[in-house]
């Protein structure tokens, strides 16, 4: 057996598996939002037409880049505090950071259900400290939506940005010093663009993650505050209506793929190392 | 600008490590000063005490009458290159080379005029606008150079900067740098654990172990008198026979090795320091001979120099290495003497 | 350079907003009450033999953990030669291989999860089980190629060369000098695969049925009907599972290797 003929052989169970059981699958689903009898495109132009599916759009879209943006800011500042720290406490925080993050879903955003709730703690404690005199209707807001995704992907952000910091070299900040710059110049003309790339790989992972979550909008945003996830669901398994969940399933394709492409792109174009 | 710079009684710790004791270091006006060692012998970590990135414990950090000690690194001024080149990878050539210029307010023309300029004299006028992954190690080198010296520093300094190139490179890089160190009459500091780099370009070597200088003296010296039995087994001084004086005999010493053998030394060439005492001698620092006053020895394995044959020799003092000459070879298992050539041995304290 | 102190209280109040909720639900699994409450009013383990008692939970646990472990090791079984055939055979495979068996990352969980309901579940009449160990072996894909490949592209395919040499044939030189010395990554990939494929909800949401479900889905169907604190007791119960993972990978490969 060449070699070529070996590779491909070790290969090819693998690659049938991706085939059969991603590929095919997702291309019909695909393929189902053009078979309308009005045109291919009817589908699209009801989507975008219909007021309801666009708010629910919208509601995903500004959910997940909230998320992603509070992540960063709160990720980065974390993390840089975590690679700054001294080797035993450090592995304490990372330790603290990847519990969460292996933790499930279901299990983190029902933690929110207890805190949030009508007689959670957090209602509990304003009412204690006076600062509200009855309890607030928080769960199925999407500030309880955002607020548990935040919970959600600040750990992924803070183990990504541990990761980008670290491979800055240390020589780097030192050469800054030593040709005059002031540890905040430093900072912003060293650190900061050499973070970009990596700050922005960690963006992606926290949007397309938000953008397509499932459980979490089903607990904590419920039937009110229906985002893209819980809507795909709720049309196929709800109302049975295939085509409307497919279509939502490309919108979800489309815009997922599209940020990882010209995100990834411009990560690369702003990555030096790469050249 | 020419300033000197001196260490005075410093001490430093990593942790609870001690890695520098008591150190004085003076480098005088355009004088370059290289620290040569083994790994963990303090170079690097004075050289980090000098650019501020580590606090000595105690002592005091001067560069001409400014007192660096406390002085945060970026406030310092001194020109770095370092063992990496830590050059901005984000950042193209000339970006590299007007960091500094920008830090100190600079404006875009002037500062593009004089990074341009070092950018040249360095060699590297047609790649400016290239980013450091896409140049070679040695023109890496230079951009690390070029960056340090725009700043016009009053003092250099250089962490073993040749050892990522490669042999012929690195002996084109280091003239280079010695042209460009004394065109600007700049004071230097430059650490290496390569001897042949350290004497090749310094005005004075300080050979250091164990968070002291053992040493520091012009290359001339270190090479044939070094001061002690570290200084001299570094330099390649391979044969450390022990004697012990045992009497006077008119304008000689006599000594003997402690498995016997009785050797005469002159008092016109060698001065003995004690009693107790070592010959340091290189291998071309005996002469092999058929029969004199020297080192009784029975000749083993003879091996080719190119320059020289060398023979294992075994002596009343163990087993040393000596030189013969190429018209002569002796068969192994000849009997013969080892006389010792008064400019190439030292007697060192034992 | 030292960090600010303000900086520093900001991580702290960050890891704080990471870790208080977990231990909120410690706490209100072991509360006496009906309800969910934190601080717990009286100190019980009555919600965790109610897990046991709630026959839904005992076997959909079974469920759970059958199709983490089934799933991956369906996965490492063809993912394995696959990275392999990516380390060794370099030259001989078209880069782009790398990234088919990221494909169930790169595409949305949730849509992935509708697909194969539509297309395997219904279109190929697979049994839920089936259906269900399938998407769960293509869901933990990535992390088997992905973490073994980091290994053996790590390994000096010189050794095996070795072991053929002194006439070991090669399917030999694979298990007895290969896989050993990527113990490590195989172990790690694994246990990632099995957390991954234990806490999946956008897959399994759609391919469960009647009779069989898994631990996160049948919680979240708990949750809708019933508000007591048996839930914090089961997410407690899976919090120790993560405990058991990380105490794995630290083992093998270091945490560290979570920040690459």
């Amino acid at each position: 057996m060449t070699p070529r003929l070996r590779a491909w052989a070790l290969s090819a169970p693998a690659l049938f598996l991706v085939a059969l059981f991603l590929g095919l699958p997702v291309l019909s689903t695909l393929a189902t939002t053009f078979g309308d009898p009005k045109g291919p495109f009817a589908q699209y132009a009801a989507f975008f037409d219909s007021r309801f599916r666009m708010t629910v759009l919208w509601r995903t879209m500004e959910v997940a880049v909230i998320t992603t943006t509070i992540s960063v800011i709160v990720g980065f500042m974390t993390a840089w505090v975590v690679a700054k720290s001294p080797a035993r406490i450090k592995s304490l925080l990372i330790i603290a950071a990847v519990f969460p993050l292996l933790t499930g879903v279901v299990v983190r955003s029902f933690a929110w259900l207890i805190i949030l709730g009508k007689n959670g703690i957090l209602n509990d404690t304003l009412l204690w400290l006076g600062l509200i005199s009855e309890p607030l209707s928080m769960l199925y807001t999407q500030f309880s939506v955002t607020i548990a995704m935040v919970y959600l992907f600040v750990p992924l952000m803070i183990l990504t940005l541990v990761g980008v910091l670290e491979a800055i070299p240390q020589d780097l900040t030192e050469a800054a010093a030593s040709l005059g710059a002031t540890p905040a110049a430093a900072f912003r003309q060293v650190v900061l663009p050499m973070a970009v790339p990596g700050l922005i790989v960690g963006s992606v992972l926290v949007f397309t993650g938000s953008f397509t979550s499932y459980a979490t909008p089903q607990l904590l945003g419920g039937e009110r505050q229906m985002m893209m996830g819980t809507f795909l669901y709720q049309r196929a398994m709800v109302t049975f209506d295939w085509v409307g969940a497919s279509t939502i399933a490309a919108v979800m394709v489309v815009v997922t793929l599209t940020t990882v492409l010209v995100m990834s792109k411009l990560a690369r174009r702003l990555n030096p190392v790469a050249g | 600008m020419t300033v000197s710079l001196s260490l005075s009684g410093i001490t430093a710790h990593y942790g609870t490590t001690k890695v520098l004791e008591d150190l004085d270091l003076h480098v005088g006006e355009g004088e370059l000063v290289s620290l040569l060692g083994s790994s963990g012998c303090g170079k690097t970590t004075t050289l980090r005490l000098v650019a501020g990135f580590l606090e000595p414990t105690t002592g005091s950090i001067k560069l001409g009458d400014r007192d660096l000690t406390r002085l945060p690194a970026h406030a310092r001024n001194i020109g770095l290159v370092f063992q990496t080149y830590a050059l901005f990878p984000h950042l193209t050539v000339r970006d590299n080379v007007a960091f500094g210029l920008k830090q100190r307010g600079i404006g875009g023309a002037e500062r593009r005029k004089r990074a341009d300029t070092m950018i040249d004299r360095v060699g590297l006028g047609d790649f400016a606008d290239r980013y450091p992954a896409n140049l070679s190690g040695g023109q890496r080198q230079r951009v690390a150079l070029a960056r340090a010296l725009v700043i016009e520093p009053p003092l250099l300094m250089f962490d073993e900067p040749l050892s990522n190139l490669d042999a012929k490179l690195r002996v084109d890089m280091r003239v280079e740098i010695r042209r460009l160190q004394q065109a600007n009459g700049t004071t230097a500091v430059y650490v290496t654990h390569d001897q042949e780099e350290a004497f090749s370009i310094s005005d004075r070597v300080a050979i250091m172990n164990a968070g002291r200088i053992m040493q520091l003296d012009t290359p001339e010296v270190l090479y044939s008198r070094p001061a002690n039995a570290f200084v001299a087994d570094f330099v390649g001084f391979e044969n450390m026979i022990p004697l012990r004086a045992v009497a006077e005999a008119g304008d000689a010493v006599r000594a003997e090795m402690p498995g016997g053998g009785v050797l005469t030394l002159p008092k016109e060439h060698f001065t003995v320091p004690s009693k107790e005492f070592i010959l340091a001698t290189r291998p071309e620092g005996l002469l092999v001979a058929p029969a004199g006053d020297g080192i009784p020895t029975t000749l083993g394995l003879r091996t080719y120099l190119g320059r020289a044959y060398q023979y294992q020799c075994d002596t009343p003092g163990g087993e040393i290495k000596a030189n013969g000459p190429l018209a002569q070879p002796f068969e192994s298992g000849t009997n013969a003497v080892l006389i010792p050539q008064p400019e190439q041995c030292c007697l060192l304290p034992a | 350079m030292k960090t600010h102190p303000l900086l520093i209280a900001f991580a702290v109040l960050t890891f704080a907003f990471l870790i208080g909720p977990l231990i909120i639900i410690i706490g209100t699994s072991l509360s006496n009450t009906s309800y969910l409450t934190f601080p717990p009013e009286g100190l019980s383990l009555k919600w965790y033999e109610n897990i046991f008692e709630i026959s839904a939970f005992r076997r959909t646990m079974v469920t759970s953990f059958m199709l983490a472990v089934g799933g991956t090791a369906l996965s490492m079984l063809i993912g394995i030669p696959a990275a392999y055939a990516m380390a060794r055979y370099r030259y001989e495979l078209p880069a782009f291989l790398g990234n088919i068996y990221v494909l169930p990352i790169l595409i949305p969980e949730i849509v992935l999860g509708f697909s194969l309901m539509k297309s395997v579940a219904v279109g190929m009449d697979f049994p839920i089980m089936a259906a269900l160990l399938v998407g769960h072996a293509l869901l933990v894909l990535p992390y088997c190629v992905r973490v073994v490949g980091a290994s053996l592209n790590a390994f000096d395919f010189s050794i095996e060369e070795a072991a053929v040499s002194l006439g070991c044939p090669r399917w030999k030189a694979f298990f007895t000098v290969v896989l050993p010395n990527v113990r490590a990554g195989i172990i790690a990939g694994f246990i990632l695969a099995f957390i991954t494929s234990l806490n999946d909800v956008s897959i399994s949401i759609f391919l469960t049925g009647p009779g069989v479900s898994t631990l996160p889905i049948q919680l979240l169907a708990h949750m809708e009907q019933f508000f007591d604190p048996t839930i914090a007791s089961v997410s407690v119960l899976l919090m120790f599972v993560t405990v058991g993972v990380m105490a794995i990978v630290e083992r093998t490969l270091g945490l560290t290797f979570l920040t690459k």
